[in-house]
C-alpha cells in the first residue's frame, strides 16, 4: 500500500480538529470554522492522492493493536477496498461542501465554535466507520456517530424541541445498538473473532458456520442498522432530528450517518443467510412505503424531505436484502449527492425566508432565488428518477434488482414508491417555488450568499451527471467477481438492458408528476385531506408511530421504574432499616425495664447475683 | 522505602501537621490538604509509569517493602502493587487530589474537614497497597470512619440524619461480616500468617476444605458486597451520597467502595476457587438487580444527586458480572471499570456539587437549561453523562465492553439483560437528566449563576475527564498490566486448564510436585 500513513491522517485530521476548537478556539467563530472546514476538505484532496497512488481495484488492512485480552482482539484498523474508498469520497467530499455551506449559513449564530467542533467530531466518526476492519471499532464509531448527531440535534439545546428531538434520537438510536452489539456478542462467540476479512474466511471456508444461530445473529447485526438507517420500526426518530440546523439535516440525516446501516449492511453481507436477507428486504420495502406516504401529507419543508430520505433508505436496505449490494451502494452515492443538494437548497429557502419552514407560507420563489430554483429543480428531477439525471440510475438498477430477483410484491411496491416520491416532491415544489406570494416573508425573500450557493452548485453537477461517472464500477469491482468495467457510455446506456423496469420507473414519474401538476400548480392550500379523508390524517399523524411507543415502550420502562422505586423505598430501605431499628429500639425499652432508679431493686438484683454466683461456684 | 509508603503516607502525615494548625489559617490548611494531595497524585503518576520497570518480586509484586511487626501472629507491614492494585492507587490518588481542590465548598470546621479527609486519603490509599490482611483491613476501617462523621457533620439537606444512620449501619455491618469471613479464612487456611501472598501459596499446596470455602466465601461475598452497595443491599449509597458533602462523595464512591471488589478479587477468588465457583450464579444474579432494577430507580428519580448515586450503584453491577464470569476477560473488564468508574463516579458528583453550591437546590424540576450559564461545568457533565452510558472514548467503555465479551461466554442471557441496562436503561435516565438539567429554556433565576472560570476551579474537573479519555482511548495501559496477574487468579479458579492458561496451570504443578 503506498502512502499508508495517508488514511491514517485523513482519519484523524477531524478529530484532531475537534479538540483544537474546543481546548482553543472557542471564542473565535472564524478560526475555528476554518479549522474544521480544512480538516475534511484535506481529507478530501489526501483522498484522492490516496486513491490516484494506489488504484480503485486495491485492498489492504493496516492497524494498529488496541485491546488484547485473552481471546478477545480488537485492532484499531482501516480497512481499504473500493467500497471504502468510494465512502471516503462521499464523506470527505459531500461533507466538504456542507461544512463550506455551513459556515455560511451558521455565521449569525453565537454558537458556531461548538457547531464546528461537533460537526469535526462527527466526520471523524464517521470516517470511523467507514475505514474500520473490525466490528468492534466499527461500534466504537458507531457510538462516537451517534453521539454527534444527539449534540447536533440538540444544537440549539434551549428549544424543548430539540433537548427532546436530541433525546430520542438518541434513545432510539441505543435501542438498535442493543441488537448490534448483542449480535456481535454473538457473532464473535461463534466464530471468535471481531476482524471483517477473518470473519470472512472462515464463514467462506466453512458456510455453515453459524449453525442454527445464523438468521439470528444476521437479524441482531441489522438492529444496529435499523437504528442508524431509521428502518421501521425505530424509524421515529429522523423527523423530529430536522430540529437540528440543516446543515446537520442535509450532512448527517440524509448523506452520511443515516447511510451508515446500509454500509454496514455492505460491508458484513457475507454473514446474512437467505432468511435474514428475505427479512431485512421487506423491513426496507415496508419502511420505503409508509414514508413515502407520511411524507405525502407533510408541510414542513425540511420533513417532506426527511420523510423522503426515510423512504430512499428504505429503498436501499431493500436492495441490500435482495442480495444487490451494488446498487444500493449505487444509490446510497447518488442519493448523497442530490439528498444533500435538496437539504441546503431548502437551507437557503429557509434563511431567504428568515427561518419559516412552512411551506404554505412560501410560494413563487423561483424568482426571488434563481441559483436556488435551479439546483432544487435538478434535485428534484435526480430523486425522482428523470432521465439522465443520477437518480435516474440508481433507481432503474434498484428496480431491476427487485426485478431480477423475481420479487414481484418488493417491484410493485418499489414502484409505487418512485410515484409517490414523483408525487410528494412536486407537491413541494409547486407550493414553495411557484403560485403566489403565501406570506409577507415570501414576497421579501432574498438569494443566499456564494459561500452557500456554490456548494449547491458543485453538488447540482454530481446529482446531474452522477449516473455515468463510473461509481457501479468500483462497487462492482467490490461486490461481483468477474466484473467487466462500462466506459461512460456504457454507463449511459445501461438501463436499456432490461427495458421493463425502466419502463415502469418511467411511467411512476410520469403518473407522480402529472397528479402533483394537477392538485398544487397554483394551490394556496392542500387539496388532499378532503379527497382522502381519514387516511390524510393518517399520513399527517405519521401513522400514530409516536404515540404507540409512547404508550407502550415508554409507558412500560416508567412503571416498571415506578415500581422498582417504590420497592426500594418501602421495603428495602423502609422495611429493612426499619426492622433493624425497631429491634435495637425494643431491645433498649426492654433492657429499660430493668434501670428502675430503684435503690432496692438494685440492692437485691445485687444480692441475688451474688447468690447465684456463689451457688454456682460453691454448688459444684 | 516504597514509593507505596510515601503515596499512603503523606496525606496521613499531612493530616498529624494539620492538627497543630490553628484553625483561622484557613488558606495555610487547605493548601497543606492540596500540597499532601497533589504530592500522592505525582508519585502515583510515577509509580504507574514506573510499573513496567520496575523489577518483580518472587510473587510477583513491584515496589514490595516488608516490616514485621507482631511476629507471634504473621503481621507484617507489608505493601506492594500488581496489576490488579495498580490502577486503583493511581486513581485513588487522583481522585483524592480533585477532592481535595473540590472541598472549596466547605466553609464551616474547614481543619476538621480536611483533617478526615486526609486520613480518608491515607487509608484507602494504605489499604489498596497493603499485602497484610490485618493493614488491608485495618486501613480500610480508617478511612471509612471519617466518612460517616463528614456525612454527619457537613451533610446536606433535611435526610442527612437518617442518611447518616443508614450509611454507618449499613457499612459497619458489612464491614463486620467481612471481618468475620477474613478472621475465619486465617483459621482455616492454617498458614499462621496474614501475609496475602503467602496465604495464596500455602493455599495452593493446602487448598482450603471445601466446607471451610462453603463457610468462609458468602460472608466475604455479602460483607464486601454490602460495601460495594450489591442488590438488594444497596439503599444506603444514593441517599449516603445524595447527602454527603461532594469531596465524601467523590472519595467514596469513587475509591472507597473499590475496596470490597478488590477484596473480592484478591483474596476471595483465589483462596476458595470451588465456593466461588458454586457461588457465580448467585452473583451473576444478584448483578441483574444493580444494572436492571436499580437502573429502574434511577430513572425514577427526582434529585440530581439520588440519580447520579443510583447509576453508580448500577454500574457496581458491572463489575459484579465481570468478577462471576470467572474468566480471564470478565475479570481484567471488572478491574478496567473500577478504574473507570473511580474517575467518573468523582467527576459527576464534583459536578453535581458546583451545581449545587451555585443554586442550592438539586431537585431537577427546578433545574434546566444550565448549558447556556455554565458552559465549562455543564459540557463536562454531558461528557460524564455520556461517560456514564458507555459512550466509546471513556475509559467505562473499555471496561463495560470487556466484560460483556467475557459475560457473554458464562452467562449469555444475563450479558443481554445487562446490555440492556447499559445501552438503553442508561441512555434514557442520562439523556433526561441532561435534557431536565442542562438543555431547555433557562428559569429566570438562574441568570446569576458563573461558571468556573480560572484554572484552580476547572482543575479537577480537566483531571478527571482527561484521566477517563487516557484510559478509554489507550486501555493497553491498564490491560497489559492487569492482564498476567487476571491470567494468575483464572488459573487458580478454572479446575481444566485451557489453551490460553496452559502456562500459569504447568506453573502450579509444578508447586504441587
Amino acid at each position: 500500500m503506498k502512502y499508508e500513513n495517508l488514511p491514517w491522517l485523513i482519519l484523524f485530521l477531524p478529530l484532531i480538529s475537534a479538540a483544537v476548537i474546543t481546548l482553543f478556539t472557542l471564542r473565535s467563530k472564524t478560526v475555528s470554522s476554518l479549522i474544521s472546514i480544512g480538516a475534511v476538505v484535506a481529507g478530501f484532496v489526501m483522498t484522492v492522492i490516496f486513491v490516484n497512488a494506489n488504484g480503485m481495484q486495491f485492498s489492504g488492512e493496516t492497524s494498529l493493536q488496541w485491546l488484547e485480552i485473552g481471546d478477545l482482539k480488537a485492532d484499531f484498523g482501516l480497512k481499504l477496498d473500493a467500497l471504502s474508498m468510494m465512502m471516503l469520497f462521499v464523506v470527505t467530499g459531500v461533507g466538504g461542501l456542507i461544512h463550506i455551506y455551513s459556515y455560511g449559513y451558521m455565521h449569525e449564530d453565537r454558537s458556531m465554535a461548538r457547531f464546528f467542533a461537533c460537526l469535526s467530531l462527527f466526520t471523524f466518526s464517521m470516517l470511523g466507520i467507514v475505514l474500520a476492519n473490525n466490528f468492534l471499532m466499527m461500534f466504537i464509531s458507531w457510538e462516537l456517530v451517534g453521539v454527534s448527531s444527539y449534540l447536533l440535534i440538540g444544537f440549539w439545546f434551549e428549544k424543548p424541541s430539540a433537548g427532546d428531538a436530541a433525546k430520542k434520537a438518541f434513545i432510539v438510536n441505543r435501542l438498535g445498538d442493543f441488537g448490534f452489539l448483542f449480535g456481535i456478542l454473538m457473532v464473535w462467540g461463534l466464530l471468535g473473532s471481531l476482524n471483517f476479512s477473518a470473519l470472512q474466511n472462515s464463514i467462506t471456508a466453512n458456510p455453515a458456520a453459524l449453525g442454527a444461530m445464523a438468521t439470528t445473529a444476521g437479524l441482531l447485526i441489522f438492529c444496529g442498522a435499523m437504528g442508524k438507517s431509521a428502518q421501521f420500526p425505530l424509524h421515529v426518530w429522523l423527523p423530529d432530528a430536522m430540529e437540528g440546523p440543516t446543515p446537520v439535516s442535509a450532512l448527517i440525516h440524509a448523506a452520511t450517518m443515516v447511510a451508515a446501516g446500509v454500509y454496514m449492511l455492505c460491508r458484513s453481507l457475507f454473514l446474512f443467510n437467505a432468511d435474514s436477507l428475505h427479512v431485512i428486504s421487506y423491513i426496507g420495502g415496508f419502511t420505503a412505503l409508509i414514508a413515502a406516504l407520511m411524507a405525502v401529507q407533510q408541510n414542513d419543508i425540511k420533513r417532506i424531505i426527511a420523510y423522503s430520505t426515510l423512504s430512499q433508505l428504505g429503498y436501499m436496505v431493500m436492495t441490500v436484502g435482495l442480495n444487490g449490494p451494488t446498487p444500493a451502494m449505487f444509490h446510497l452515492t447518488t442519493h448523497a449527492f442530490f439528498k444533500a443538494l435538496l437539504f441546503l437548497a431548502a437551507g437557503s429557502v429557509i434563511i431567504g425566508m428568515h427561518h419559516e419552514q412552512d411551506i404554505w407560507q412560501m410560494g413563487n420563489l423561483r424568482k426571488k432565488m434563481p441559483i436556488t430554483f435551479l439546483t432544487f429543480t435538478i434535485g428534484t428531477l435526480a430523486l425522482c428518477g428523470v432521465p439522465p439525471f443520477s437518480g435516474f440510475y440508481s433507481k432503474d438498477a434498484i428496480l431491476a434488482q427487485a426485478w431480477e430477483q423475481k420479487s414481484y410484491l418488493l417491484f410493485g411496491v418499489a414502484v409505487f414508491i418512485a410515484a409517490l416520491t414523483t408525487f410528494y416532491t412536486f407537491r413541494l415544489f409547486f407550493v414553495v417555488f411557484f403560485g403566489k406570494e403565501k406570506s409577507d416573508h415570501a414576497k421579501h425573500a432574498h438569494e443566499s450568499s456564494l459561500v452557500m450557493t456554490l456548494p449547491l452548485v458543485i453538488l447540482a453537477v454530481f446529482s446531474f451527471a452522477g449516473g455515468f461517472i463510473g461509481i457501479t464500477n468500483n462497487y462492482g469491482s467490490q461486490f461481483v467477481h468477474e466484473h467487466e468495467t462500462f466506459s461512460a457510455w456504457q454507463q449511459f446506456a445501461e438501463p436499456f438492458h432490461n427495458p421493463f423496469p425502466m419502463v415502469c420507473g418511467l411511467v411512476a414519474f410520469a403518473i407522480g408528476f402529472f397528479a402533483a401538476l394537477s392538485l398544487y400548480k397554483n394551490a394556496t392550500s392542500d387539496p388532499l385531506p378532503k379527497k382522502l379523508g381519514g387516511l390524510a390524517t393518517l399520513m399527517k399523524n405519521k401513522f400514530y408511530f409516536d404515540e404507540i411507543y409512547e404508550a407502550t415502550f415508554i409507558r412500560a420502562h416508567d412503571f416498571l421504574a415506578a415500581v422498582a422505586d417504590w420497592i426500594d423505598r418501602w421495603i428495602l430501605e423502609g422495611a429493612i432499616i426499619g426492622a433493624i431499628r425497631g429491634g435495637t429500639d425494643l431491645s433498649g425499652r426492654a433492657l429499660r425495664l430493668a434501670q428502675t432508679g430503684n435503690l432496692q431493686t438494685y440492692a437485691f438484683l445485687f444480692v441475688l447475683g451474688v447468690a447465684l454466683l456463689l451457688y454456682f461456684v460453691l454448688g459444684k | 522505602m516504597s514509593i507505596l509508603t510515601y503515596i499512603a503516607g503523606w496525606p496521613l502525615l499531612a493530616a498529624l501537621v494539620l492538627i497543630v494548625v490553628p484553625r483561622n489559617f484557613r488558606v495555610i490548611i487547605r493548601a497543606i490538604a492540596v500540597l499532601a494531595t497533589l504530592i500522592s497524585a505525582v508519585l502515583a503518576v510515577k509509580m504507574f509509569c514506573n510499573y513496567g520497570s520496575a523489577l518483580p518480586d518472587a510473587d510477583g509484586y513491584r515496589f514490595v517493602q516488608q516490616i514485621p511487626w507482631v511476629e507471634s501472629l504473621g503481621i507484617s507491614y507489608h505493601v506492594g502493587v500488581d496489576g490488579l492494585n495498580v490502577g486503583l492507587i493511581l486513581m485513588g490518588a487522583i481522585v483524592a487530589f480533585a477532592a481535595a481542590l473540590c472541598s472549596f465548598e466547605i466553609q464551616t470546621r474547614e481543619k476538621e474537614f480536611y483533617i478526615l479527609l486526609l486520613v480518608m486519603t491515607g487509608g484507602i490509599l494504605g489499604a489498596f497497597a497493603s499485602l497484610d490482611l490485618f493493614f488491608f483491613y485495618f486501613l480500610h476501617e480508617l478511612a471509612l470512619v471519617p466518612t460517616f462523621i463528614m456525612i454527619g457533620v457537613w451533610g446536606r439537606g433535611e435526610k442527612k440524619n437518617y442518611a447518616t444512620f443508614q450509611i454507618t449501619l449499613y457499612l459497619s455491618i458489612g464491614a463486620l461480616i467481612a471481618l468475620i469471613g477474613l478472621i475465619a479464612l486465617y483459621i482455616q487456611c492454617g498458614a499462621n500468617t496474614f501475609d496475602i501472598p503467602k496465604i495464596i501459596e500455602h493455599a495452593k499446596t493446602n487448598p482450603l476444605a471445601v466446607n471451610a470455602q462453603n463457610f468462609i466465601f458468602p460472608l466475604l461475598l455479602f460483607g464486601f458486597g454490602i460495601l460495594v452497595s450489591l442488590w438488594p443491599f444497596h439503599s444506603w449509597a444514593p441517599l449516603g451520597y445524595g447527602v454527603a458533602p461532594s469531596p465524601t462523595s467523590m472519595l467514596h464512591a469513587g475509591v472507597l467502595k473499590k475496596f470490597g471488589l478488590y477484596g473480592l478479587i484478591r483474596i476471595a477468588l483465589p483462596l476458595m476457587p470451588q465456593a466461588a465457583q458454586s457461588w457465580a450464579h448467585v452473583i451473576a444474579w444478584l448483578c441483574v438487580g444493580n444494572i436492571l432494577y436499580v437502573g429502574w430507580v434511577a430513572m425514577r428519580q427526582k434529585d440530581l444527586n439520588l440519580l447520579i448515586g443510583n447509576s453508580s450503584v448500577a454500574h457496581m453491577g458491572f463489575i459484579f458480572l465481570g468478577i462471576a464470569s470467572l474468566n480471564l476477560i470478565g475479570i481484567t473488564g471488572a478491574v478496567l471499570i473500577m478504574v473507570a468508574h473511580g474517575f467518573l463516579a468523582a467527576l459527576t458528583f464534583a459536578l453535581s456539587g458546583y451545581i449545587y453550591k451555585q443554586t442550592g437546590t438539586l431537585e431537577i424540576s427546578a433545574l434546566g437549561g444550565l448549558c447556556r450559564k455554565l458552559p465549562f461545568i455543564g459540557t463536562a457533565l454531558v461528557m460524564a453523562a455520556m461517560a456514564g452510558c458507555g459512550l466509546p472514548g471513556f475509559a467505562n467503555f473499555v471496561g463495560e465492553a470487556t466484560v460483556f465479551f467475557g459475560a457473554w461466554k458464562a452467562f449469555p442471557t444475563i450479558t443481554v439483560i445487562a446490555l440492556w441496562g447499559a445501552l438503553v436503561i442508561g441512555g434514557i435516565y442520562m439523556t433526561r437528566a441532561i435534557r431536565n438539567v442542562l438543555h431547555g429554556p433557562l428559569p429566570e433565576k438562574w441568570n446569576s449563576l458563573s461558571d468556573a472560570s480560572h484554572l484552580w476551579r476547572k482543575l479537577p474537573y480537566a483531571l478527571l475527564l482527561a484521566s477517563l479519555f487516557v484510559f478509554g482511548v489507550w486501555p493497553r495501559l491498564l490491560t497489559e498490566k492487569i492482564n498476567p496477574d487476571a491470567v494468575k487468579i483464572v488459573a487458580q479458579i478454572s479446575p481444566a486448564p485451557s489453551a490460553d492458561k496452559l502456562v500459569a496451570q504447568s506453573e502450579n504443578s509444578g508447586v504441587r510436585n
